[in-house]
């Protein structure tokens, strides 16, 4: 009997799907029926359904409370509100149809019932939704600036901020484990929501354990389960965090493993626990440095690039990452500064450019002026002096530029000092004379003039 | 006795014969058929390269021009990559790993904790540990350790950065060549050439993507796998090109064929494959005609880019050519020139660094510095080269044998030696990269104080080349090719990007 009690309460999930059904088609159909009154006969009929299913529902949902073992004060509010949802609906049937006697009811303006009767359900199956889910299932995926917003409990997603120079200063739980546990497995070890049994929000809970004791064995990882269920493949069973959930870097799941391995202090900072720099070089900030302006921009036109590669030059991507194009002509070798036009539909996309071995001339820098993110720029094996290079100073993200094997002469050198981005020049075989290139005074600028030489060495010609 | 067996056999010929009617046959042709037609209508199944955007149609540009360039999902650090294999494996503790203790240790029977349980090629017995034969010395502001072996070394030292606990678990060439190219020992996977080509295409449409330059006098004992392209489609794989003679073979036009006439050839073929194609429709067709077309172009190109004569004395001399033989120094300068024309994939491979010790090429003290002096120069200058250019920052230099050497002295047999050897040796050996992305004048790794075992940043040659796809933009679990039925990686199931050495 205990046996068949339990089963049919199992089934309160599914069964109180129907009176949801039915009521809102309910009351969808007397909305849809104000105007076409044909419809209108069937309303009480689906709220009689919609009561019935309700009862039955009520009557499974009570069978799951007494087998599952909640507490009355967890099902209190869904309990009576359920109650309620099916004398509501039988309220309706009595107001709606024809045949109907109890007069106070049709003093009750209709439209009032309806949307009464619709937060009702709504709220009846919220409360239901927080009993199976928990409390915070709806407002877990919001950010954590909104949940606080509306009252919630979060946990602060702290970011491991570490440094190339301090990192050895940094409190290795604190500033870094603790970080690594609040945003990948507190949302579900916390004090409202705890599952296993476990806690992982502060120092005494972590050690602690839970319903199976102990997560961390002193000084060894491998027997750890703090440890080594985060390295068990995704789908076993045990694996945490859960398929679905975010899951912690391989560096961080590393960290968390050579901490336990140390005795997993809670005090102190890195370098007191010894453990080396590689494991934390992953938290350094990595400077980003692409050949592309740190900016979004459009995508260009699918036309316009196949226009240029019938052309015969190529148009890429540099990466999925951006909308910024790399262009080269090395397939165009008459590539002349008239071809540059066609470039122009482009002209806000193309981040690198490579011009080296076709025909330009001067009067190209002009024309590149019109690139305004233009970064790398290569014009190598080209017949370029360099008059009209002052052009290109309003390219403010321009880095880098190969003039190898050009006529680029040195009096124009120092029209490169006002360049704003500069970092890199290419002089090698150009016409500038080795004691010209004092003449750039920008620092930021490293020029690389080439001209390596590795002299003979006596031991070059010995054979052993 | 023999009678019953024989008359069950003949009964169950007579048997099979009459099972197998006219009717059968003709039913099981039916089904057959059905089969084959099944297998055309689903000829759109066949999964096409995830890397491809140009297009999603059932056969795209990639298929017409299978070299066109793609972009790659993350930001590059580098275009093209310089692939240096020592083939034979270069012995790291003359080169680049110093063990001073290993000195004092010279002569004395290595500990035989050592040897439980390894595998060594030609070791028998208890060998003697063996010192260090060349004298080091720290260089350049890195201050990292360089061997008199390779006295020009030192002029691009902090351009490079080192690995010196890579380990492989092969310990015989072929499979670790296969291995450290292709990322299995056993055959069958596309080389690192070949998925970059495949994943990124190549710039210049007169020459190929991955080009291989060997010298040394031998080709590598893994053979020609070690450019192949596994089961990606065959126009991936690595060209090799001579720099004697003819630099591909049977590139030139036979006897009294001119070019106009090899022309008139290759449209007449076109034309007809043009028209198979509208019967057919079979995208292969297309390839076809798109291969005739790049031979034809690479006729010319590739001559032209294969010829070092008419490069300036001053750059001849840095690398120390010899125009018309092979040789190493030649083959840096073609890589040079490759490069900077646009090709994807530069593999050389220069043959003779197995010093066993047991002949005076083969030998520590001896051969392998001539060996070293062989590539010394070269490399060097290559470097160099490369940067005064401006190509460098686009490029990648990857530098290393197949795996390294043991600390102790080879004994061959359990007898001595004719000459100082040393055997082979996977659990620690050095490989460096220098370019574009390349933390500068790096060392990641540490190994024990004789060299046997990495101690420290130990990386596996998964790692090499998670990090060399890293470079050219790829993530190297993501980037896979379908082959019958799973998802193929370079990197199979392992490999991190050794970050403690990138920029």
């Amino acid at each position: 009997m205990e046996v068949i009690k339990q089963l049919i309460g199992r089934l309160h999930p599914l069964i109180v799907h129907l009176p949801i059904g039915f009521i809102t088609l309910g009351l969808l159909v007397q909305w849809y029926a104000r105007k076409r009154q044909q419809y209108a006969p069937v309303v009480p009929l689906i709220f009689l359904w919609g009561g019935f299913s309700a009862v039955l529902a009520c009557i499974t949902g009570y069978l799951q409370y007494l087998g599952e073992g909640y507490s009355f004060e967890t099902v209190k509010w869904h309990l009576w509100l359920g109650i309620a949802t099916a004398l509501f609906s039988f309220i309706m049937f009595a107001k709606l149809s024809k045949t109907s006697t109890i007069r106070f009811l049709h003093k009750v303006p209709t439209a009032l019932l309806s949307v009464l009767f619709f937060v009702l359900i709504s709220f009846t199956g919220h409360e239901g939704g927080n009993i199976t889910h928990g409390d915070d299932y709806l407002v877990e995926p919001l950010p954590n600036s909104v949940k606080s917003a509306l009252g919630f409990e979060t946990f602060e997603e702290k970011e491991i901020v570490l440094n190339d120079t301090n990192w050895e200063d940094a409190l290795i739980y604190e500033d870094v484990i603790k970080p690594i546990l609040n945003n990948k497995c507190v949302s579900c070890h916390n004090p409202k929501k705890t599952k296993g049994a476990l806690l992982l929000h502060t120092p005494e809970d972590i050690q602690e354990g839970g319903e199976n004791g102990a997560v961390i064995l002193q000084g060894n990882a491998e027997k750890s389960e703090l440890f080594s269920r985060m390295t068990l493949p995704m789908d076993d069973d045990d694996h945490m965090p859960p398929e679905g959930k975010t899951q912690p870097t391989k560096e961080e799941i590393k960290l968390v493993g050579a901490w336990i391995d140390a005795g997993h202090p809670f005090n102190g900072t890195i370098k007191t626990t010894g453990l080396p720099k590689e494991l934390f070089a992953a938290f350094f900030p990595r400077k980003v440095e692409n050949d592309y302006p740190d900016m979004e921009i459009t995508e260009a036109s699918q036309d316009s690039i196949l226009t240029i590669e019938k052309a015969g030059i190529h148009v890429d991507l540099i990466s999925k990452e951006s909308n910024f194009l790399s262009v080269s002509a090395i397939n165009k070798p008459t590539f002349g500064d008239d071809d540059f036009e066609i470039l122009l539909p482009l002209k806000t996309q193309i981040a690198r450019l490579d011009l080296g071995g076709t025909q330009v001339t001067d009067i190209i820098f002009e024309k590149l002026g019109q690139l305004p993110n233009l970064t790398i720029l290569k014009l190598d094996h080209t017949s370029i002096t360099g008059r009209q290079i002052k052009s290109l100073t309003i390219l403010e993200h321009l880095k880098s530029i190969n003039l190898t094997h050009t006529d680029f002469e040195g009096d124009y050198l120092s029209d490169l000092s006002d360049f704003q981005s500069l970092e890199k020049i290419y002089l090698f075989q150009s016409k500038v004379a080795a004691k010209e290139i004092q003449t750039l005074t920008n620092e930021a600028i490293q020029i690389d003039y080439g001209n390596y030489e590795l002299p003979p060495l006596a031991s070059d010609s010995i054979v052993y | 006795m023999k009678d019953n067996l024989e008359r069950l056999i003949r009964e169950k010929q007579v048997r099979e014969a009459q099972a197998q009617t006219r009717r059968h046959f003709i039913k099981s042709c039916a089904q057959g058929m059905g089969g084959l037609a099944l297998s055309s209508i689903f000829m759109g199944c066949d999964p096409k390269p995830s890397t491809n955007t140009k297009s999603t149609m059932a056969f795209s540009e990639r298929d017409l021009n299978p070299l066109a360039t793609l972009s790659p999902p993350f930001s590059p650090k580098v275009k093209s990559v310089i692939y240096l294999h020592m083939a034979g494996a270069p012995s790291q503790l003359e080169m680049f790993d110093y063990k001073p203790q290993l000195h004092k240790y010279h002569g004395q029977d290595c500990p035989q904790s050592l040897l439980e349980g390894k595998k060594f090629a030609f070791i028998k017995g208890t060998p003697k540990l063996m010192g260090p034969q060349a004298e080091f010395k720290q260089e350049g502001e890195s201050g990292n350790w360089v061997s008199n072996f390779l006295p020009h070394f030192k002029s691009v030292i902090d351009e490079v950065a080192f690995l010196k606990a890579v380990h492989t678990d092969q310990f015989n060439h072929g499979p670790a060549q296969l291995f450290m190219h292709t990322g299995s020992a056993r055959l069958g996977r596309p080389s690192i050439g070949a998925w970059a080509t495949y994943g990124l295409g190549s710039e210049n449409q007169n020459l190929p993507g991955f080009v291989v330059l060997t010298s040394g006098g031998n080709t590598p004992d893994a053979g020609k796998s070690v450019w192949g392209s596994g089961f990606l489609p065959s126009v991936y794989q690595g060209v090799q090109c001579r720099s004697e003679g003819d630099p591909v073979l049977y590139i030139e036009d036979p006897d009294g064929i001119t070019r106009n006439l090899k022309k008139s050839t290759i449209d007449a073929i076109n034309q007809i494959n043009k028209e198979e194609y509208a019967k057919y429709a079979d995208p292969e067709i297309l390839a076809r005609i798109n291969q005739y077309e790049m031979a034809y172009r690479m006729q010319i190109a590739v001559p032209e880019v294969m010829n070092i004569n008419n490069e300036p004395e001053n750059i001849k001399q840095m690398y120390g050519v010899e125009p018309g033989k092979e040789s190493f120094a030649n083959n840096c300068l073609l890589a040079r020139k490759l490069v900077e024309d646009g090709v994807r994939f530069v593999q050389l491979f220069d043959w003779g660094w197995d010093t066993h010790g047991n002949i005076r090429e083969g030998s520590i003290d001896l051969g392998l510095r001539n060996k070293c002096r062989e590539i010394d120069r070269p490399i060097a200058a290559l470097i160099l080269d490369l940067k005064q250019r401006g190509l460098l920052e686009d490029t990648l230099i990857v530098w290393g044998g197949e795996f390294g050497r043991t600390p102790m002295q080879e004994n061959r047999g359990n007898k001595e030696m004719a000459y100082k050897g040393r055997d082979h040796h996977g659990d620690a050996f050095t490989m460096w990269m220098a370019g574009g992305g390349i933390k500068k004048g790096a060392a990641h790794g540490k190994t024990d104080d004789i060299g046997f075992s990495g101690i420290e940043g130990r990386v596996s040659v998964h790692d090499v080349h998670a990090t060399i796809l890293h470079l050219l933009g790829f993530d190297h679990e993501q980037f896979t090719y379908a082959f019958q039925g799973r998802n193929f990686r370079l990197t199979d199931v392992e490999g991190e990007v050794i970050k403690e050495i990138l920029s």
